[in-house]
């Protein structure tokens, strides 16, 4: 498994919001989305993933509530709400303008 | 923030806080699962169980770790841990039941009692007077100077002069005492007995009350001529008697037979110049010049200027006093005059009684202070080991805080919640207490919530303050240094020094509290056991009035005297004296013109001494009768003549009540007006008219009266204090049938008469029988002032008794704390010496060396504690000097046992220590930490 790089928490929010877009997943399964999604650069820990899932919960940007997996065992699914969906589009909003910037600057230095 | 994310977040807030366990077990399980599907996955790739799993273990982590960062997003740590410290905190306080006992109860006491002596002081000093800016209002009293407590009144002849002469006020009034019987009226109103004031128009303007129904006096009706027969009543009895009608102005009451014309209703609460007055009636111009010009009868009321202060007239009348006392010593030498905001003079005694109580308890609270603060400081440093043992296993410093904050917090509101308790209780009992004829009745006084916080806030302070002890220790020591050093050595760098003053100021203080409370316990005995020189037992006592105008005339122009008494009044008693011994169930009747004890009003005479030689005078030209305010009546008599006080008696007086006869007789039905004319004296009279002989046979005049008869003594009486508390004083006693029918002035004695008669079961059964007696007589005519003599004694007392029990309670109160404090202090010091004490028992030192070596620290400071105590008590008493009643501030007697018992107390809280101590085993002691 590719070595982690470095991600900033905001830029982990926004990975977890995105994946969470299309349906609810549990934090395995976003964990290896985020793999999927990536080619296999972004592997999320445990140690990150699961602190963050939480502050997003708490926050309300996320819920929560247990269901069956297809193998058959119990997991804690996590759904994107509509207050969610509003700060992933806020936190997209901010990670263009930031990389956009960051290209600037590359550009000109 | 949507509403929706808003109701999200506080419904996760609440489940972390309620549920806290579900949520946890919650979070494991989700790790558990994300942890087996990671072993799955590794499994997968090829490694076996064991190693899949040795790999998924390492990738995951630190696993509590993880969890508690996730708990720490639940943002409610703070709540849960809040929540632990005070369960933490309760548990403490469960498993030291002595301590959380003690450190309640000294608060509870300390916020409690300061709460409802505080509330009721503060009730009777905001209780409306119903007079408008009473505090620029005052009363001007006389005074003599040697005796500076025995305020009285003013003579006639001190309100001209004070009228005319002094610059501090608007406006002066005059107003003189009156009772009056209020007449019969029909069946609704029986007649009654009725204190009242007759006013004049200078007092009408100085108070500035106006009635609330109809209207006050005009200065015609005041002022000028006969006094009009009009009146005011006050509220209450235009309740009581009149049943609030609201026609009542212009309603006619016959008040000593004279119909007066009700013309005011004066507002609710309005009862000047003292509690028990109902009426008001004008005083006229004449009517002054009428009485005797040495009686200090004059209420002299007085509204202070614009911009003049109470000092200020204070002493302006000061000067004009002393003027007085040089311009004419005959009258005026010897006394002073005390300007009183009217307030103080109405309730004078409730506040001074307070504010010794107050004092009280303002020492108490200070001992219960430094008894928290030397508790919580005493196991501050015994927890300091343990506080380091958490800071090393990874407390933060405000963690730590934040548990003895809890601790102190959870005891300061156990405190304040019983403080409550005893504020409430506390002013019940005060409320309950009976205040003596003329003070103010309590009635309605609330917790107040100003002092109830104050000192609520004072006491938690401490607590608050000592309980962060040990948190303060361990950040200085750091907690490296505190786990390496042995306990004992911890304690080292904490002053107790500072322990040691916390428990010298409590024994100091309760020094003053026991000496304070021996005094006024001894104080209330010698009143309680006083011989009163007869029996009180079963006595029913009640006073009969014979209005003057049905007595007293007016003499032919021309007569050398102006009144004449026909008929007199003593056929009616006599009457119902005889009426009363036929009674079934009545031992014995005595009647005498004062009642024997409280008589606020006791006539004197000037004695002349007829000595084998001739009549011997002392002092020329007295008038008839000089009226005295009793209690100390020498005081107020010229102390150049030789005076007595002077009562008139039924025939067997004193075999009836039970005094004990030294010499000669009694008065006997024998001793009527054409038989010689007799006297019995007291003790005193004897000493002070014939000092050194037998008085019986002697004889003596008083003089000023032209058909007064030489009288003889028969008998002499052991001596009957005028008063409970009051000295004896010289009395001469006569009987009610041989006296002069012709004064100069009108006397009012020879209409009055109190009964005692004495059952031979409970008094008050006879009360039904005595009033028809008195009602067959005449139905207008009431018995007035009913009581069981019993009662009378017994309705002194209260105040003083609970006084003194109060402030006994205070000390033992803080006797307790002390001995705590004293115990707590040696048994901190022997543990924290036990390996010293070790030490030097292995080398041989004896029991007795190491206990003087443990005692002698508490030996200073209970030295200390008690020279400082003895030394403020010293100055302090002197305040109580006016509660005492024959015993010194400075009592040796009380002040050597209040020392005495305080060692003995020290010394048996030393005890349990010092056995520790001595019982120390060397080896044990060395071995372990």
């Amino acid at each position: 498994m590719p070595k982690p790089s470095d991600l900033l928490q905001g830029t982990l929010d926004l990975l977890i919001l995105k994946t969470l877009v299309r349906e609810p997943l549990h934090g395995w399964a976003i964990s290896k989305r985020i793999q999927l999604l990536s080619d296999d650069v972004l592997a999320v820990q445990q140690g990150s993933l699961y602190p963050a899932l939480h502050r997003l919960e708490q926050q309300g940007w996320v819920t929560a509530e247990w269901k069956g997996t297809d193998q058959g065992r119990n997991g804690k699914f996590y759904t994107l709400t509509r207050d969610g969906k509003r700060q992933l589009e806020r936190e997209l909003e901010s990670w263009k303008r930031l990389s956009s910037a960051v290209g600037l600057l590359l550009e000109r230095a | 923030m949507t509403l929706s994310r808003l109701y999200r977040i506080a419904q996760q807030r609440l489940r972390s806080v309620l549920h806290t366990d579900a949520a946890d077990e919650e979070l494991s399980r989700e790790l558990a699962l994300h942890f087996e599907l990671l072993v799955e996955e590794l499994q997968a790739d090829g490694m076996t169980r064991e190693d899949a799993q040795r790999a998924a273990r390492r990738a995951v982590g630190n696993v509590p770790l993880l969890e508690q960062q996730c708990r720490d997003h639940r943002r409610v740590s703070w709540l849960l841990d809040l929540q632990q410290d005070i369960v933490y905190g309760w548990r403490m306080l469960r498993t030291n039941p002595g301590f959380t006992a003690v450190a309640t109860l000294s608060l509870a006491i300390g916020i409690g009692a300061n709460t409802a002596i505080l509330s009721v002081i503060d009730a009777v000093m905001r209780a409306s007077l119903a007079i408008p800016q009473d505090d620029r209002l005052v009363v001007v009293r006389t005074y003599p100077l040697d005796d500076p407590n025995q305020e009285t009144h003013a003579l006639l002849d001190d309100y001209t002069i004070w009228r005319d002469a002094s610059r501090s006020f608007a406006v002066m009034g005059l107003a003189l005492g009156n009772q009056a019987d209020f007449g019969a009226d029909g069946d609704t109103a029986p007649a009654e007995r009725i204190q009242g004031q007759a006013v004049s128009g200078g007092t009408l303007s100085a108070l500035a009350v106006q009635p609330i129904l109809g209207r006050f006096f005009t200065a015609s009706e005041t002022d000028f001529g006969p006094p009009s027969p009009v009146m005011t009543i006050s509220h209450r009895l235009w309740q009581r008697r009149f049943g609030s009608r609201s026609d009542i102005v212009g309603q006619t009451a016959r008040l000593d037979r004279v119909t007066r014309t009700i013309v005011g209703v004066m507002p609710e609460g309005f009862h000047y110049p003292s509690e028990g007055v109902d009426y008001w009636i004008p005083l006229g111009q004449n009517e002054p010049a009428r009485l005797p010009s040495r009686a200090r009868f004059f209420v002299v009321t007085a509204r202070l200027k614009d911009g003049v202060t109470l000092e200020q007239a204070q002493s302006d009348m000061n000067l004009i006093a002393a003027r007085q006392g040089k311009e004419d010593p005959d009258r005026h030498r010897g006394w002073g005059v005390r300007v009183k905001p009217v307030r103080d003079a109405m309730y004078g005694w409730t506040r001074e009684r307070l504010l010794t109580l107050e004092a009280a308890v303002v020492l108490v609270l200070l001992v219960a202070c430094a008894n928290l603060a030397g508790l919580l400081l005493a196991r501050g440093l015994a927890r300091v080991p343990e506080i380091s043992m958490r800071a090393a296993l990874g407390a933060g410093r405000l963690r730590i805080v934040r548990q003895l904050l809890a601790e102190s917090v959870l005891l300061s509101l156990i405190g304040g919640a019983l403080g409550v308790l005893v504020a409430m209780g506390g002013i019940r009992v005060l409320v309950g207490m009976n205040p003596p004829p003329g003070g103010v009745k309590i009635v309605d006084v609330a917790v107040d919530l100003r002092t109830l916080g104050l000192t609520a806030l004072i006491s938690l302070t401490t607590g608050l303050v000592f309980g962060l002890v040990p948190a303060l220790m361990s950040a200085r020591s750091g907690p490296n240094k505190i786990l390496k050093d042995s306990p004992a050595a911890v304690t080292t760098t904490v002053t107790p020094r500072l322990r040691n003053a916390f428990v010298a100021v409590q024994i100091a203080v309760t020094v003053v509290l026991l000496v304070a409370s021996g005094l006024l316990m001894r104080s209330f005995l010698q009143v309680a056991t006083r011989d009163i020189g007869f029996d009180p037992a079963r006595l029913l006592t009640f006073e009969i009035h014979v209005p003057m105008s049905d007595y007293m005339h007016r003499a032919r122009s021309g007569d050398p005297w102006n009144f004449e008494i026909d008929p007199s009044p003593a056929v009616t008693f006599e009457r119902i004296y005889r009426e009363l011994t036929t009674v079934p169930g009545v031992e014995s009747v005595a009647g005498s013109s004062f009642g024997l004890l409280n008589s606020v009003v006791v006539p004197s005479t000037n004695v002349d001494v007829i000595s084998t030689t001739g009549p011997r005078s002392a002092s020329g030209g007295a008038a008839a009768l000089a009226i005295g305010i009793g209690r100390q009546s020498t005081h107020l008599m010229d102390r150049r003549s030789l005076s007595a006080a002077y009562f008139l008696v039924t025939p067997g007086f004193f075999t009836a009540i039970k005094a004990a006869l030294v010499g000669g007789r009694d008065f006997a039905a024998t001793d009527i007006s054409s038989s010689p004319w007799v006297a019995i004296v007291n003790e005193s009279a004897a000493n002070r008219f014939w000092p050194g002989q037998n008085p019986v046979g002697r004889r003596f005049t008083m003089p000023g009266n032209p058909d007064e008869h030489p009288r003889e003594v028969i008998g002499i009486v052991r001596d009957i204090p005028l008063t409970v508390e009051g000295q004896v004083t010289p009395v001469i006693y006569t009987s009610y049938l041989q006296q002069p029918l012709r004064h100069l002035q009108p006397v009012t004695m020879f209409g009055q008469m109190m009964f005692m008669v004495r059952a031979s079961g409970d008094p008050l059964t006879l009360l039904p029988a005595a009033r028809r007696i008195v009602t067959d007589i005449d139905p207008d005519r009431p018995l007035s002032n009913i009581a069981t003599m019993e009662w009378r004694l017994g309705s002194v007392m209260p105040i003083r008794g609970y006084i003194a029990f109060a402030i006994t309670a205070f000390a033992l109160a803080a006797t307790l704390l002390a001995a705590i404090g004293i115990y707590g202090v040696l048994a901190h010091s022997v543990s924290q010496r036990v390996r010293e004490i070790g030490i030097r028992f292995a080398l041989g030192a004896g029991a007795y060396e190491v206990v003087m070596l443990i005692g002698r620290r508490a030996l200073m400071v209970l030295s200390l504690g008690l020279a400082a105590g003895l030394a403020v008590s010293l100055m302090l008493t002197r305040l109580l000097q006016s509660q005492l009643w024959n015993v010194e501030p400075t009592d040796p007697v009380t002040f050597a046992s209040v020392t005495i018992m305080l060692t003995i107390v020290a010394l048996a809280a030393a005890l349990i220590p010092i056995r520790r101590a001595a019982g120390v085993n060397p080896t044990v002691a060395l071995r372990c930490e």
